[in-house]
């Protein structure tokens, strides 16, 4: 199901998270980073923040096909702290 | 397909009454894929479709194809709010969308099919006398351009749409408003079978259930598209996949300042007339709910984008309840009306809030993107430019400022001041 | 007469009335019960064609049994008869009639017929305009009425985590919530009914030796004793993220008294099976009912569809119908199996009814119903030879073509739908691994089968959710046989009477309009549906969905698997808008955010003004009857001798950390690194882009440890902001980023008597510092034991202090600067004062404007490598076409310009060049000043505009100034 697993507080409604953007390819640059997308039908690497909860940003992995959510961890790497 | 189209009429209809079956034709197809074009749309929604007909109309572009991989119609140009206005602060966008609003006038007879152009009026609802400033400013700079709209002090908002109650006591009182009278509705699906049955009646090829997925290119030039029926040769190419634009920069190779959202849409269970306008509310702490109500009954509504990237076309519930929350807000008369059907729609979500005409990495391949909220009202504008751009190479001064560079040059359109974040709110 | 017996009625009586008639039910009847035993057949008519109607179901499915519920102004529309409980004195009236039921004058326009099939309206009304016809077309359409007002009262929102939650409370849905709560799993089921049991209660079958309806009576207790929560009356409604979302609208009218907000674990859906209608000509009839509404009727409430009734069908289960609609009175005429006498079953039964009487015919089907204003007679014949057709006198046909499991949950989020070749529809197929069907919902008929199959999908939940369920041998249910149906659609009809073979009968939809809707090439499902408004109706296509697509698939010739159906949208029910809303409406519509000092500003005639989801004092009524006289009031005041303002709602992000310097100097324009301890620094924000953000004040409260002020309209961004970069591009380095705009309340003191005052009221503890303080810098200490910040920095031009301090002590020493002679003001002052002085508000950074427009060219040359420096350097960026700020006044010195007036050069017909962003009127200057944004070319000091303002207030010539208007050396602030 669409929750995200926030590795602090846990799985967790959607409305408790805001979406920032879409990560660039590895090795954009400043325009490249700022305004263009990579789409894809598999997979969308994003930034969150569960600004409902510990207001922690997020690195999450989705399939925007389907709605999975394949991978949600903290943007500075690792999981819960 | 046999035999020509019958004009539409309430004579048509009686003859038809009289004459049985037999009397009407398909409204378009029939024809088989040929192996070649001059001009290959991709995408039946309403720009490819006024594309390809204005194409045949206006250039005479003889051997026009249409590939669809789905169905006439089926995403946005079906699945929207039906609302159309030019009430844009921006010259670049307020005389494209006036362009457009003066074709939806006549587009009924233009196509000779119904396409139930309602001017019911479009209101913006001011909560501040600043949200005042900002609508004046737009409003003033539509005025110059010799664009209809008032602004309306409470008085004359109560006389205009008395339904609304504008002095009732709420949470964020209302002040005032803009609005455009010939802003409107108009029945969403009529407009793409309209121009399907138009350009079919050119002479355009409308392929159905023909997914185009690869471009061929010999010599930096296109040659033709491949697709799930085979390869098919072109001169020009033109990409209306608006909602899917992203996936035709990932076939080509060219990332593009779009990102693909759900934007949802609801309709209750039809009641009889209460609402006589649209109106667009939009109140602190993310609240924004636009609402009409068909001319089947049904109040029709919708708010914000879902959030994040998506090509489900499953709205969330969330959103759902918060488009319904600022609905009952201006009318709590409807606390018992039920919501029938919700359902949602891709958006192609520039970086700058405005659409994109342009070339697309080959001198032969155009596209036809990016309208983010502002597709529907834009197709028929849209489908006579882009037609332009397509036949002579040289772009309209009406859809100039449209192009892919401006992202680079810094010539932004940002109509809200946004910036490069669709769902900031 | 004698009371009515069912299940769910009792004796007592229950008047109301329908249509002006008034009537009498019982306790526990439907609104459609009620009328049904009462012998009124005709309910409604349908919306197109103007067709009397008659009760058609018993279930929220209904198409026809629309009513008006209440008097005017609040009435609820639209509510389906056989959901609606009756109270005593309800009011209802059926609908889309004028002037009444019996004689509808829009009726006659059903003599048009084939003038007004599927989409005519796209092939006329063009002439002159759509707009011509279009009011009187939206009356004609429309259903039930609008109402005027609504009474629904508060609805509560409870949220729930569970391990399973069952819904559907059947047979299935019973056994399944036992299972997962015999395995420990904590359970919440959910039932539509104001009972659990569902067919139980009428099927007449056992489940381990008693009755149906006392075993789910059994379970209901044990599942509430082992602590699941039973929610009857409560219908689940839709749901996304995982999160399941359950209406309880009691007594079938909407607004619900309850939500349900349930998150489980693993979702079993047991919601049951919707029965299907037979097309055949008329079939629209009152008296034309699908056979299970007509069980229910006589099994819940004692009231009889008819007195002489013909059954059709397509499967075993009606001869088990029949002999119970006899027993329960009804004459069974005749049942027509359109099967081959060689498909068919249930030979005893036939037996024991053909003695009784019943003639059951096989291999036949009722062609039409026959009877003017009411069903009088069934005309049926051999299906082999249509011709040799008869008609048996009866007043009800009761059709049932089968069943269609309930597909609306199991095909969001990830369903699949399949094609089933044993009932002849679709079921929902695979599913999320959280998410189980059961029972009829999963194509499971038969009571026994359905029972294992709910215990088996309750274990599995009770496992997904963690639990280790022990082996439950399921109930031993003994109950109709399974129905061995052949899927039947519609019964052989001439071209001209497909007119009256209705599919979908709200929205009048026959076989004659799908044959219409392929001619014109609609032929996918989706274009049939769009075209013909197939399934469009508040049934959300449970009557005619399915056999629209099965005759359509006819036609065409396809198999029905081919030719699919359309896609199902939510609400898997309708579901009220109050409902909806739940408790945000009205005040609780958004929370309001108030600052420390938002009493004092009531209880001081404040007029208070929302500002994001702040309240704000725009004026105080002392000062004048409204903002522009109170306003200027105010702000001559504080240029004269002085005044206080509540600055609370500013952001203030407080950064600490050995790394915090540095992270602000990649946050800013310009360096935060060089700002010394006890100095602060006006510093602006770039967006990625490049264009400005934000704005505001930075502290450097020590080496390591500053406070950023942001506007208070941006101080949630501004946070996340900050967060973002804290989180991403400095991870892992040594800063910190809290919100603590709470934490500090905030009262500017601005005036030539600020400081004079201040030294009286914070005492002499403070006499040092306020002395010390230059422009810009800042001194803590503390005030009646608490923590204060006073930071010497100006909004208006004047000297002018910021009072940062915890909230506990901001009333008493708001208080106290009142009483040393500091009167307040409002909103309305602090523009005028900031204008004058050519500050910036959103009004000016408005996320279109780079630094460049706004005046700041000589922060981006200090050449500070931040945040969207990088896309500044765009070529247009600098173009002489970018905007510039500049102060504007009136040409003759005398007139009113507005914010939001457009300005052109003074050539008539020219385009605009730029706008008015604020506009005051100065009680300094005397007279109205602004500022706006004017491309550089029109920007000299001096220049003639014209500010064009057709909205509003017309043409006014305006001369362009410098953007500060008052105290251009600013002698008054450095005093």
């Amino acid at each position: 199901m669409t929750r995200l697993v926030c590795p602090f507080c846990g799985p967790r409604h959607l409305r408790e998270f805001e979406f920032h953007k879409t990560l660039p390819a590895p090795g954009a640059g400043e325009f490249a980073s700022v305004y263009e997308r990579v789409d894809s039908l598999e997979l969308s690497v994003e930034h969150w923040q569960h600004v409902g909860g510990c207001r922690g940003w997020l690195l999450v992995r989705r399939n925007p096909s389907t709605g999975a959510v394949l991978d949600c961890r903290l943007v500075g790497g690792g999981g819960a702290a | 397909m046999s035999g020509p189209q019958p004009r539409y009429s309430a004579w048509s209809l009686l003859r038809a009454r009289l004459s049985g079956d037999g009397y009407w034709r398909p409204l378009w197809g029939g024809r088989p894929l040929r192996d070649a074009y001059d001009v290959v749309v991709v995408g039946a929604g309403g720009h490819g479709l006024a594309t390809a007909f204005h194409l045949a109309r206006d250039h005479g572009v003889a051997r026009v194809a249409v590939l669809e991989k789905r169905l006439v119609g089926y995403g946005n140009v079906g699945r929207n709010t039906t609302i159309v206005r030019s009430n844009y602060l921006l010259p670049e966008n307020h005389y494209f969308y006036e362009d457009s609003l003066r074709r939806w006038e006549t587009l009924s007879r233009d196509l000779n099919y119904n396409v139930m152009y309602s001017p019911r009026g479009v209101v913006d609802l001011a909560l501040s006398d600043d949200d005042l400033s900002g609508m004046a400013r737009r409003g003033n700079a539509m005025r110059l351009a010799g664009i209809d709209c008032e602004l309306l002090d409470l008085a004359a908002l109560e006389r205009f749409c008395p339904e609304l109650e504008p002095r009732r006591t709420r949470r964020f009182p209302i002040v005032g408003a803009l609005v455009q009278r010939r802003g409107g509705t108009v029945r969403h699906d009529a407009v793409a079978w309209g121009y399907a049955r138009a350009a079919s009646a050119l002479g355009v090829d409308i392929i159905e259930d023909c997914e185009v997925t690869g471009l061929r290119t010999a010599g930096g030039v296109a040659t033709g598209v491949e697709t799930t029926r085979g390869y098919v040769r072109a001169e020009r190419v033109v990409f209306a996949t608006a909602g899917h634009t992203g996936m035709v920069g990932t076939m080509l190779g060219i990332p593009l300042p779009i990102e693909t959202h759900l934007l949802q849409a609801m309709v209750s269970e039809p009641i009889k007339p209460l609402l006589h306008t649209v109106l667009v509310y939009v109140f602190p702490g993310h609240g924004e709910t636009y609402i009409c109500q068909s001319d089947r009954g049904g109040l029709v509504m919708g708010g914000h984008l879902d959030g994040f990237p998506s090509y489900t076309r499953e709205g969330r519930w969330d959103r759902l309840e918060e488009v319904v929350e600022g609905a009952i807000e201006l009318f709590p008369q409807i606390g018992g009306v039920r919501i029938l059907r919700q359902w949602a729609g891709t958006n192609d979500m520039t970086m700058d809030g405005s659409p994109i005409i342009d070339r697309l990495g080959y001198d032969n391949v155009f596209v036809n993107a990016g309208w983010c909220y502002g597709g529907f009202k834009a197709i028929p504008a849209s489908g006579a430019a882009c037609a332009a751009l397509v036949a002579t190479g040289t772009a309209p001064d009406l859809i100039r400022a449209f192009r892919l560079s401006r992202f680079a040059s810094g010539h932004l359109l940002d109509e809200r001041g946004g910036g490069p974040f669709p769902v900031r709110l | 007469m004698t009371p009515r017996r069912g299940t769910r009625v009792g004796p007592d009586a229950v008047r109301f009335s329908f249509d002006g008639r008034t009537l009498h039910g019982q306790v526990g009847d439907t609104a459609a019960s009620a009328l049904l035993a009462a012998g009124v057949r005709r309910v409604g008519r349908s919306v197109k064609y103007r067709r009397l109607r008659g009760v058609m179901t018993a279930g929220p499915e209904e198409p026809n049994a629309l009513f008006t519920v209440g008097t005017a102004p609040a009435v609820i529309p639209n509510v389906p008869a056989p959901q609606l409980e009756l109270r005593e004195g309800m009011v209802l009236r059926s609908q889309n009639r004028w002037p009444s039921l019996e004689f509808d004058v829009a009726s006659l326009l059903q003599a048009g017929g084939g003038f007004f099939g599927a989409g005519f309206y796209y092939k006329t009304f063009i002439w002159p305009s759509w707009r011509t016809y279009e009011s009187l077309i939206r009356s004609l359409a429309g259903l039930g009425e609008a109402p005027g007002a609504c009474n629904i009262g508060p609805v509560a929102v409870e949220h729930l985590g569970c391990d399973v939650l069952v819904a559907g409370g059947g047979a299935a849905g019973l056994a399944a919530a036992r299972a997962a709560t015999r395995a420990g799993a904590r359970v919440v089921l959910c039932e539509r009914d104001p009972v659990c049991g569902g067919e139980l209660e009428f099927e007449g079958g056992t489940v381990d030796g008693r009755a149906g309806g006392a075993w789910a009576e059994t379970v209901v207790a044990e599942l509430r004793a082992a602590g699941a929560r039973v929610l009857t009356g409560t219908t689940l409604v839709g749901g996304s993220g995982g999160e399941m979302i359950a209406h309880a609208e009691p007594g079938g009218l909407a607004g619900a008294n309850a939500v349900y907000k349930i998150s489980p674990r693993a979702f079993v859906i047991a919601m049951g099976a919707v029965e299907r209608p037979i097309a055949f000509v008329d079939n629209d009839l009152p008296g034309v009912m699908l056979l299970g509404a007509a069980e229910r009727y006589l099994a819940r409430y004692g009231a009889r569809a008819g007195r002489d009734v013909v059954l059709f069908a397509s499967h075993d289960r009606v001869y088990a119908s029949a002999a119970r609609l006899a027993a329960g009175g009804m004459r069974v005429r005749a049942i027509v199996d359109a099967r081959q006498p060689d498909e068919i079953g249930a030979a005893d039964l036939r037996d024991a009814l053909g003695r009784d009487g019943t003639e059951c015919l096989a291999g036949h089907a009722v062609l039409a119903a026959s009877g003017g204003r009411a069903v009088s007679g069934a005309r049926i014949a051999p299906l082999a030879a249509p011709r040799q057709a008869r008609t048996v006198p009866c007043d009800a046909i009761l059709v049932s073509g089968g069943w269609t499991p309930a597909l609306h949950a199991g095909v969001q989020e990830g369903g699949a739908r399949l094609y089933d070749p044993r009932s002849g529809g679709f079921v929902a197929g695979e599913q999320p691994e959280w998410r189980l069907l059961a029972g009829a919902a999963n194509g499971q008929f038969e009571l026994g089968p359905a029972l294992a199959d709910g215990v088996a999908a309750g274990m599995r939940a009770a496992r997904i959710a963690g639990r280790q369920p022990l082996t439950d041998p399921p109930p031993d249910g003994r109950g109709d046989a399974a129905p061995r149906g052949r899927a039947f659609w519609r019964s052989p009809a001439s071209s001209a009477e497909e007119k009256r073979q209705f599919v979908d009968p709200q929205n009048d939809v026959t076989v004659a309009d799908l044959r219409a809707s392929l001619a014109e090439g609609f032929v996918d499902i989706e274009h049939v549906k769009r075209y013909t408004a197939l399934g469009f109706g508040t049934d959300q296509g449970r009557i005619g969905g399915l056999l629209g697509a099965a005759v359509l698939a006819e036609i065409r010739g396809r198999p029905l698997e081919d030719v699919g159906t359309s896609r199902l949208r939510p609400p898997f029910h309708p579901v009220s808008m109050r409902s909806l809303a739940g408790w945000r409406v009205g005040a609780a519509l958004r929370p309001a955010r108030r600052t420390p000092l938002h009493d004092w500003h009531v209880e001081h005639g404040a007029v208070l003004e929302s500002m994001g989801l702040w309240m704000r004092p725009r004026f105080y009524r002392a000062n004048g009857d409204d903002a522009f006289a109170a306003g200027i009031a105010e702000a001559r005041r504080v240029r004269d001798s002085g005044g206080i303002a509540d600055g609370s709602t500013l952001g203030k992000i407080e950064v600490a950390g050995p790394d915090a310097a540095a992270f602000l100097d990649r946050l800013y324009l310009s360096k935060a690194s060089s700002i010394r301890v006890g100095r602060s620094k006006y510093m602006v924000n770039l967006r990625e882009d490049g264009m400005v953000l934000d704005d505001g004040i930075v502290l450097r409260l020590a080496p390591d440890r500053y406070i950023a002020t942001t506007s208070s309209g941006h101080g949630p961004h501004m946070l996340s902001h900050f967060e973002h970069y804290r989180d991403t591009d400095w991870s892992g380095r040594a800063v910190t980023v809290t919100d603590v705009t709470e934490a500090w309340a905030a009262i500017v003191v601005a005036g030539p008597r600020s400081r004079d005052a201040l030294r009286g009221v914070l005492g002499a503890e403070w006499e040092a510092s306020l002395a010390r303080l230059r422009h810009m810098d800042f001194a803590t200490g503390r005030f009646g034991g608490r923590e204060l910040t006073v930071l010497r920095a100006s909004f208006s031009g004047e000297l002018a202090f910021e009072l940062h301090c915890r909230p506990a002590i901001a009333r008493p020493l708001w208080e106290a600067l009142v009483a040393a002679g500091l009167p307040p003001y409002g909103l309305e002052a602090l523009d005028i004062l900031r204008v004058e002085k050519g500050y910036l508000t959103t009004a000016e950074i408005n996320g279109q404007t780079t630094p460049f427009d706004l005046g700041m060219e000589g922060l981006v040359g200090l050449g500070n490598d931040c945040i969207g420096r990088g896309l500044l350097e765009r070529p247009a960026f600098r173009e002489a076409s970018r905007p510039g700020l500049v102060g504007l006044r009136a040409a003759d010195g005398k007139a009113r310009f507005l914010a939001g007036a457009q300005l052109t050069d003074r050539a008539a017909g020219s385009r605009p060049l730029g706008y008015v962003t604020s506009s005051v009127y100065s009680p300094a200057c005397r007279e109205w000043i602004g500022l706006a944004l004017v491309p550089r070319s029109h920007a000299a000091a001096g220049a003639l505009l014209l500010a064009r303002d057709p909205l509003r207030e017309g043409d006014v010539e305006v001369r362009v100034t410098p953007a500060v208007h008052f105290d251009p050396g600013a002698e008054r602030m450095k005093s």
